[in-house]
């Protein structure tokens, strides 16, 4: 029931123009983040700083910079205010009255909601990814960022708790608004337990914080082990909540 | 055998109670007339058969399984066309059919034929394009074939002919009347005709409990009698004759209702002293009639006469 219900989510995604959006989107980040890297120090000499700054050569470092700069600052809103809707959008228009008086399980619903985010997630990371890694190689055929995958990895491993706070937030809401409010109040929550240091091996943030230390050094990913427990475990728990409190919803 | 048992149910809205100790019961293969007025608590009880509401009190059973609110797994009896369906805009309805026809697990090799069929039959076959572009009509044709997609038991629809034009009103009914035996029907709605065409029991909801139920031949013998309808040639000829049927003790004055040229008495049957009244009025006024009829007593009628304050 669940495959079949992500079928109609992948669909539905396609056809409203959500996936191709976001699709766009984060191919441009691809292609922009080696290129801004390459180009900033240009932009900076011509700029009237010319002289006073040495700036050293850009290296492939400033684009991965870049990459985990526009995925943890602007992707990752972009996608919850996108899909900010997915529950509560079906809630309000009535469509899953129909399906749901055929027999049709609500725990299906949530869970094939889940799924389909996590599969964005994951496919738009990795189309990002992939990218900015050849024009990266291109550009910079330098040394300095030995572990680009294993840098990458928990990055979609946070997809689990993305999206199990997008199903939970627009499970609990009634408009949009109202959803992308509390998503990003979690994501305040996560900044502010972030202030201190000791839980910084147990946050799920630093998993689109820290890649830039995994990337250079390949041990300091098992370090983090914590925090992908924590990151898949809490998304896990955000949809089962989700699934309990839809289960007694008025559609 | 019953298909559907309401029992006791209470549902209240804020402080609005909807309904108040409805007690409701459908026999297996009928087609149930489900009348009231607008707010009546008509789409309340469906949803709540449907466990799409929560009960304050009572207990709903079909098939005599319990019916639960959120989790329904009642629901793979049902079929529920409602009032304004909802489906997604960016489906074509053939590809909608397909996603219901998975969800009520119809075999995969019947699924292609059984949409067919359902589209021809409401008239959708052609239709290509997505749902986005559809009017109210063709959303409530899609919405029937919907509903009737997995040969419910029991088919519950919720004003259904509300959004018709009149021949599509026509078929629909037909298409109603000819599941009579196979699959129960509960059937709200307030176009009376539709009712008496169809329906082998009605129930008369008002302010949340249902006050008449039976066949309809049992209501209007309960709840109405027939009326005797004299049509004169003008309106002035009946307004002299309803004026001298007024005069005469054994009719019941406030009965007598006159609308243009025709006059419209209560027919007491005992001993024809209605009949008798009329024609010795006739006579002595040297009126002359175009036509006098017994009329049958009308859904109308006794829908008014249930909801009238006592």
């Amino acid at each position: 029931m669940i495959l079949i219900l992500f079928k109609k989510e992948l669909r539905e995604t396609w056809r409203t123009w959500k996936l191709p959006i976001m699709l766009i989107v984060f191919v441009i980040f691809g292609i922009m983040n080696p290129l801004m890297a390459k180009l900033t120090p240009e932009i900076l000499k011509m700029s009237n700083l010319a002289g006073k700054l040495s700036l050293p050569a850009p290296t492939s470092l400033d684009s991965w910079t870049q990459f985990y700069k526009n995925i943890s600052q602007i992707g990752i809103y972009l996608f919850m205010m996108i899909f900010a809707g997915i529950v509560n959008h079906e809630v309000s228009q009535h469509t899953l009255v129909n399906l749901v008086t055929k027999g049709l399980s609500r725990n299906a619903v949530i869970w094939s909601k889940w799924l389909i985010l996590l599969g964005q997630w994951l496919s738009l990371n990795s189309l990002s990814f992939l990218v900015t890694w050849g024009y990266t190689a291109f550009y910079f055929p330098d040394n300095h960022s030995p572990h680009p995958v294993l840098a990458f990895l928990p990055l979609l491993i946070l997809g689990c708790f993305i999206a199990g706070v997008i199903v939970f937030a627009s499970t609990i809401t009634r408009s949009n608004y109202q959803s992308l409010l509390i998503e990003i109040f979690m994501m305040i929550v996560l900044y502010l337990i972030n202030l201190f240091k000791q839980t910084v091996h147990y946050n799920p943030l630093s998993l689109m914080s820290k890649n830039l230390d995994f990337l250079q050094r390949q041990n300091s990913v098992a370090d983090y082990w914590p925090a992908m427990l924590i990151t898949v475990g809490l998304g896990l728990l955000l949809t089962f909540l989700a699934s309990r409190i839809f289960a007694h919803q008025r559609l | 055998m019953n298909m559907l048992e309401i029992k006791h149910l209470d549902k209240s809205f804020g402080s609005k109670q909807v309904l108040h100790d409805l007690n409701l019961v459908v026999p297996q293969g009928s087609i149930f007339g489900f009348v009231g007025e607008n707010g009546a608590g008509k789409t309340t009880t469906m949803r709540l058969v449907l466990g799409l509401e929560k009960s304050d009190r009572g207990q709903i059973e079909i098939n005599h399984e319990l019916v639960h609110f959120g989790q329904t797994p009642t629901n793979r009896f049902t079929g529920y066309l409602p009032d304004v369906p909802a489906f997604y805009n960016y489906l074509t309805p053939r590809e909608y059919l397909k996603l219901c026809a998975q969800i009520t697990k119809i075999p995969a090799r019947q699924q292609s034929s059984r949409i067919d069929e359902l589209l021809s039959l409401v008239g959708l076959a052609n239709v290509k394009q997505r749902i986005n572009g559809f009017s109210r009509g063709m959303k409530q044709r899609l919405g029937i074939a919907q509903a009737l997609l997995n040969r419910p038991q029991l088919l519950i629809c919720d004003e259904p002919t509300s959004a018709l034009d009149p021949q599509g009103r026509q078929e629909f009914l037909e298409l109603l009347a000819s599941l009579r035996g196979q699959t129960t029907i509960l059937f709200s709605t307030h176009i009376l005709p539709d009712v008496e065409r169809i329906c082998d029991q009605v129930g008369i909801l008002h302010d949340g409990q249902l006050r008449a139920v039976g066949s309809l031949a049992t209501l209007k013998q309960q709840y109405a009698q027939p009326l005797l309808q004299i049509t004169m040639a003008t309106a002035q000829e009946a307004a002299t004759l309803a004026q001298w049927l007024q005069q005469n003790p054994s009719l019941a004055k406030d009965a007598i209702t006159t609308d243009a040229s025709v006059i419209t008495i209560p027919d007491a049957q005992e001993n024809n002293q209605t009949w008798t009244a009329v024609l010795e009025a006739l006579t002595q006024q040297t009126l002359i009639p175009l036509k006098i009829e017994q009329v049958a007593p009308s859904l109308e009628q006794i829908f008014l006469k249930v909801v009238q304050p006592t």
